[in-house]
Parts: structure tokens; C-alpha cells; sequence
């Protein structure tokens, strides 16, 4: 079931287009993860999902009826979306910043009701910044801004909530905590999630739907153990890769090929010796047929870090069979943390 | 998690809620404090305006003129200082409320109508046409409001591209104030000497020789631009946010924006067509203001307020100063407002930027 779809959405800035005859669904109630190189049209897609930008063709559409079409105050009940750098009025707190996303459900004559009230409060406590409600947001770190923003969100109360890229210039602590924040939220309201991230893995880690875009379209979605594969990364990012299971998640884990270095033989054995844990060959070899070659595959001449290989197996991006991440070995050492679904449960045990 | 909200609900920091019928509004606290203060240091600027001057009157009898009673100062209170104060109150308000919408919009404290060429859109059509005879304070006035009209739709459609940007609704409206200023200029020189001189106290921004005649209209057409203010209050809140999240929360910015700057340019215009172009109070007034209240949004209130504030006692000095010459208000409104403001600076514990 999907509330919010597009089809064949052409995106455009000025003459250049940027999104072609997309069309896309965004499953209810799931975290929905658009990944792919920059200027691939990932942003812009979310910004029109979010009726930020007129689409040149085509139509967002929301329950059936095209985003165009609808009051942007209603749409702000039902969608919310956090940009990429949002910009605070100067000298604002950090509970008047919140309290800005029960806009679309005030009135001129009704600026704070107790369901304002509540569901400030509740955001606030949800993305724990309520010990921060009085400071000036402009004296707060990044991270802790980040989760005032996103309780600004959270405090519209919207069954959908779109987040472009909400991990960018925070450290790994702060990425981690916004997007278990995310996923918690997901989790707790059923709320729908679409995020933009930069971060292959993290958008495997959290994803339920993962949509890999290239040059303004869509070269693969589905869940991340299905879709994602050294194959695809090297389709849509042109670089080569391992792609092996995360150690604590089961979910697939993108380490990047062979780094340049003055003295190809000597790291190449760094990286054949497997001294990474995970990632002796027979295990990448087991779990992944597609990706043994990268590793073993000896000269550097051979192995250019980005671009596509001519070597590459030609099979189309189809789901790697056996993908299910039985048998990393670090999975002995690792305690794997909660399992985010039944669904999931499934795939690691 | 529930239990949390079940505690005492969160509320923005420093702000009342106030009842009132079904309504319910929020009010700032300190804002409101601020708003008092400043009334009631008006009211005093205001008794010291009509008591100071060529002969001194003592505030006995200046309350006896203001509430009608027969006095022997009926003249020099009740018929000269009385009306021109009025002018003052009504020209400094509307150009603080003015400015505080124009720098809302444009998101930039410099953005004022004396700098992005309002005020000299205003000149430039008024110099023109009393370089070409017309010199009728009948007619005036009604060339100013419309030349400030003008060059305002001017700067904002040279500005539109797509939505409107801040930074470059500025810099169009600073190249046409330059522009503008020079259209001016030409006028001057082009024009008779006697009608130069006149047109230059004007463009000062001068309340001599003001009265009831110049009061009335000017606060007949404020309090019919009453409701679009107490409706700029609140829509300034909606886009103090950056586009896209302004939009995301189901803002139309474009209407807003238009609406406020629109409410900013008659409000400006009409100042400016009463006294002429009376410089850096639209500046000041909503930066004073602002760092008074320490609020997110720059208040309205307190910007008229501390207009009128600024235009009363630059006024005051200067029918003083240079006794018995009476120099153009506009001399002095600077002079007046931009200490109290480098002082706020200065001290800057606000952490706005200016």
C-alpha cells in the first residue's frame, strides 16, 4: 500500500533535467532509503515528493489526488519533510522552534491548544531535547540541533515524514542516534520514513526499501539484502567493492576495493591476508559469488578504484541467491544486535 | 513515553498564553513588558514635546489643551506643537512597522524602505513633479505614496525569479535607490533654485509646518491598514524559517511575503509622502525593538512604538537645537536612534547578528 506515489515524475532545474519519467511508490508504514552518487536526482526527488519543487512532467500524488492540486496547509498535515540545511529565525528556543511545526494545524485566532501542547511535548521527549526546551537552538551542537529539528517535524504529526539526507555534517555517534530515532519512530507510530543518506551502509543498516538512483533514475529498489551486490554498487557508484554481511546486522556491508598505494604487492597481501574480520575469502566467497573477484584479483592496473570494470560479471543486478548472511565468522565474537523485524529475524538466523 | 507528555506540557520559553473568548493567543512576555515601557517613555516624550519650546509651558497646562479645557496655551500647544507631535507619532510608527515587515521579508536588519528604494522612489517622483510646478501639499503627498508603490513593485519584480531571494530582493533594491537618488538629483539641478531648496527639506524629511490637515489622512489610511498589520504579526512567524521548511509546514511564502512587503510598502509610502523620507527610523526602530525583546521575530509593536519614540524626540531637538532655526527632523532621527542601537551592539548579549 502506498499514500504517496509518483508517476513518471520529470524533474527539472531551469532547462537541465534532473529526474526522468520516474515512477515510484512509497510502501506505507516502512522506512523507505534513497540512495545513489550525488546529482543522481535523490534530493530532488524528495523535494518534489514533498511538493518543494513543481515537477516539469508527471505528478506526486497523495492518496490518489496530485500534489498540485492539494492546499499546501493540508499537505502539511499529512507530509512532513526536514531539508537538508534547515535555517532557524536568530535567538529562537528550542521549544518556540518546535512548537513552529504545529503551524499547519493553527489558526490566527487559535495559536496554542492543548493539542499543541501535547504534541510539542511529545516530540520533544521522543527525540529527547525536552532538558534543552529553553536554550537558544543557535547555542547547541550539531547533533543535539539535529534532534530539535526532527522533533520540529515530529510535532506536525504527519503520517509521512521525508528527511533529506538528516545524518550529513553530524559525527558517527549522532548519525547512529538520528537514525535509531528514525527507525524508532517508524517503529513506535507506524509513521511511513522516506530518507535521503549518503552512506551506502547506513541505508542498508536501516532501510526496509532501498532505491539505488543513477542519473535521474532508478536503477534498482527493493529490500537491501535483495538488491544490494557489488554489482550494483559498481552500476550506480562505479566503484568496486566487497560486499559482505554487516557483522552486527546480517544486512549487506559495502567495503569499498583495493586503496591506492605506492606499493601495490605489499597491500595487496595486507588485503588478501584478510586481517579485516569477515572478510576471509571463503566466507565473501560463500555469501556472495558475485563479489569474490574484487579481492582476489591481483594488480592494482587491473582494479582502477572507480569506473566500471570490463571484467565485471554482466548478470543484472538480479538478487544474489544465498545473500542470507549465515556464516560470517565474526558473528562469534560480535554479539548481533536487536533484529529490527520478524522479517529480519528471519533472514540472519 | 506517553507518561511524559501526561506531565506538565511544554511551552515555548517566555511566552503567555492569553485567553480570550475561543481565542487563544501567545504572547511574549517580555515583548509586552517592552511594549508598556516604551508607552509609557512616550507618553513622557510626548509631554516634554509639548511643554519645550519657544516659550516654555508647564505640564499643567499641556494636560488641560490635551483633554480640552480652555487654557491661555491653547495656541502654542493645542495649535502648533499638538498636531505637528500627532504627524510625528503617526509618520514614526509606520515607518518602524514598515521597516520591521520589509526586514522580516527580506531577512537582512539593512533592508529598510530608505535603503532599498522606497523612500527614494517616492523622491524621485514628488522632486520631478515639483520641478515641473507642482507644489501643492494637496497633490504631493499622493505622488510620493504613488512613487514608492512604484519603485517597490519595481524592486520586487526585478527580484522575482521563481520565489524570491532575500540577498538579491536586497542588492536590486539598493541599485535602484542609487539609480533613483541620481533621477532625483537631475531633477534638482534641471530645477528652478527657489523650488530646489524646497524640494531638499523635503527630501530631509521635515515635520514644519505639519497639522491636522496632514494628521488625519495619514491616520485614517493607518488605521484601515490596522487589520493587515495585527495579520502581519502573526504571518511573520510563518516565514522567520528558511523556503523549504516554511513550505513544508504549509506556508504559501510566496502570498506572505507579497502581503507583508505590500503592508510595508503603503505603510512607508504614506509616512514618506506626509514628511518626506524621514532617514533610518524604518532602519532603527525594528533593530531597537528587537534587541529590546530579544524575540525570534522582530515585534511589531514595539517597533511603532519605538518609531514614534525616535521621530518625537529627534523632533524635539530639533526645534531646539539651533533655536530659533528649526532644522528638518530628518537631520536628527539618526542622530537620535543609532547610539541607542551601537549601544545594543555593542553590549550584544542577544547574539543577533546586526
Amino acid at each position: 500500500m502506498s499514500r504517496l506515489t509518483a508517476r513518471e515524475l520529470t524533474l527539472a532545474y531551469e532547462d537541465r533535467t534532473v529526474v526522468h519519467e520516474l515512477d515510484l511508490a512509497v510502501p506505507d508504514g516502512r522506512v523507505t532509503v534513497i540512495v545513489g552518487p550525488n546529482a543522481c536526482g535523490k534530493s530532488t526527488t524528495l523535494r518534489a515528493l514533498g511538493r518543494l519543487l513543481r515537477p516539469k512532467a508527471g505528478a506526486v500524488l497523495l492518496d490518489g489526488a496530485e500534489l498540485a492540486k492539494i492546499p499546501t496547509r493540508r499537505i502539511a498535515r499529512a507530509i512532513g519533510l526536514l531539508p537538508q540545511t534547515p535555517v532557524a529565525p536568530e535567538a529562537i528556543t528550542v521549544a518556540d522552534l518546535v512548537a513552529h511545526g504545529r503551524q499547519p494545524h493553527q489558526h490566527w485566532w487559535q495559536q496554542w491548544s492543548d493539542e499543541d501542547e501535547r504534541a510539542v511535548t511529545d516530540a520533544m521527549a521522543r527525540t529527547d531535547v525536552t532538558a534543552l526546551a529553553d536554550r537558544p537552538v543557535d547555542t547547541l551542537s550539531g547533533g543535539q540541533r539535529q534532534r530539535v529539528w526532527i522533533a520540529m517535524a515530529l510535532a506536525q504529526e504527519t503520517d509521512l515524514l521525508l528527511l533529506d539526507e538528516p545524518t550529513t555534517y553530524l559525527d558517527i555517534s549522532h548519525q547512529v542516534e538520528v537514525l535509531d530515532l528514525v527507525r524508532r519512530l517508524n517503529h513506535d507510530r507506524g509513521r511511513t520514513v522516506v530518507a535521503v543518506l549518503h552512506d551506502l551502509n547506513q541505508a542498508a543498516r536501516y532501510a526496509d526499501h532501498l532505491i539505488a538512483m543513477k542519473e535521474g533514475r532508478i536503477v534498482a529498489e527493493g529490500h537491501p539484502t535483495e538488491i544490494v551486490t557489488t554489482h550494483l554498487v559498481r552500476e550506480v557508484f562505479g566503484l568496486d567493492s566487497v560486499v559482505i554481511p554487516d557483522p552486527v546486522t546480517g544486512s549487506p556491508l559495502v567495503v569499498p576495493g583495493t586503496p591506492w598505494s605506492p606499493a601495490p604487492a605489499a597491500s595487496r597481501d595486507t588485503v588478501a591476508g584478510g586481517d579485516v574480520p569477515g572478510r576471509s575469502p571463503q566466507g565473501v566467497e560463500r555469501n556472495h559469488p558475485e563479489a569474490h573477484s574484487v579481492p582476489e584479483r591481483p594488480t592494482p592496473e587491473e582494479t582502477p578504484r572507480r569506473g566500471t570494470d570490463p571484467e565485471a560479471p554482466a548478470s543484472k543486478g538480479a538478487p544474489a541467491e544465498g545473500t542470507a548472511p549465515g556464516g560470517a565468522p565474526v558473528e562469534d565474537t560480535v554479539p548481533p544486535a536487536a533484529p529490527r523485524d520478524p522479517a529480519d529475524t528471519s533472514r540472519t538466523t | 513515553m506517553t507518561a511524559n507528555s501526561a506531565a506538565a506540557g511544554i511551552r515555548p520559553a517566555g511566552y503567555a498564553l492569553v485567553r480570550f473568548g475561543r481565542g487563544r493567543f501567545l504572547l511574549h512576555r517580555r515583548a509586552a513588558v517592552a511594549a508598556g515601557a516604551l508607552a509609557l517613555v512616550l507618553a513622557g516624550a510626548c509631554v516634554a514635546y509639548l511643554c519645550v519650546g519657544e516659550s516654555n509651558v508647564p505640564p499643567a497646562e499641556v494636560l488641560k489643551v490635551v483633554l480640552g479645557q480652555p487654557s491661555a496655551d491653547e495656541l502654542v500647544v493645542g495649535t502648533l506643537r499638538l498636531p505637528r507631535m500627532t504627524v510625528g507619532l503617526l509618520v514614526g510608527a509606520a515607518f518602524g512597522v514598515a521597516g520591521a515587515l520589509i526586514q522580516t521579508v527580506a531577512r537582512n536588519p539593512l533592508a529598510s524602505p530608505d535603503i532599498i528604494g522606497i523612500s527614494q522612489g517616492a523622491s524621485a517622483l514628488t522632486v520631478g513633479a515639483m520641478t515641473f510646478g507642482i507644489t501643492s501639499y494637496a497633490v504631493l503627498p499622493y505622488l510620493s505614496v504613488g512613487g514608492g508603490i512604484l519603485a517597490a513593485v519595481l524592486v520586487y519584480a526585478f527580484a522575482w525569479r521563481g520565489g524570491l531571494h532575500a540577498t538579491r530582493f536586497v542588492l536590486i533594491g539598493i541599485g535602484f535607490a542609487i539609480a533613483l537618488r541620481s533621477v532625483t538629483h537631475l531633477f534638482l539641478t534641471k530645477g528652478d533654485h527657489l523650488v530646489a531648496q524646497q524640494a531638499q527639506i523635503w527630501m530631509t524629511g521635515s515635520l514644519n509646518g505639519r497639522g491636522w490637515d496632514e494628521a488625519a489622512p495619514l491616520g485614517w489610511v493607518l488605521l484601515a491598514l490596522l487589520p493587515a498589520v495585527l495579520w502581519a504579526a502573526r504571518a511573520q512567524r510563518t516565514v522567520s524559517m528558511d523556503d523549504d521548511t516554511a513550505t513544508a509546514l504549509g506556508v504559501r511564502l510566496g502570498r506572505v511575503r507579497l502581503g507583508l512587503v505590500l503592508t510595508g510598502v503603503v505603510l512607508a509610502s504614506v509616512a514618506t509622502g506626509t514628511a518626506g523620507p524621514v532617514d533610518f527610523v524604518a532602519l532603527l526602530a525594528p533593530q531597537i525593538a528587537r534587541r529590546t525583546t530579544r524575540t525570534a521575530q522582530i515585534p511589531l509593536l514595539c517597533s511603532a512604538l519605538m518609531g514614534a519614540l525616535i521621530v518625537v524626540l529627534a523632533d524635539l531637538l530639533a526645534r531646539r537645537l539651533l533655536s530659533p532655526t528649526e532644522l528638518p527632523v530628518g537631520v536628527l532621527t539618526a542622530a537620535v536612534g543609532a547610539p541607542y542601537l551601537i549601544w545594543l551592539i555593542v553590549k550584544g548579549r542577544t547574539g543577533g547578528k546586526a
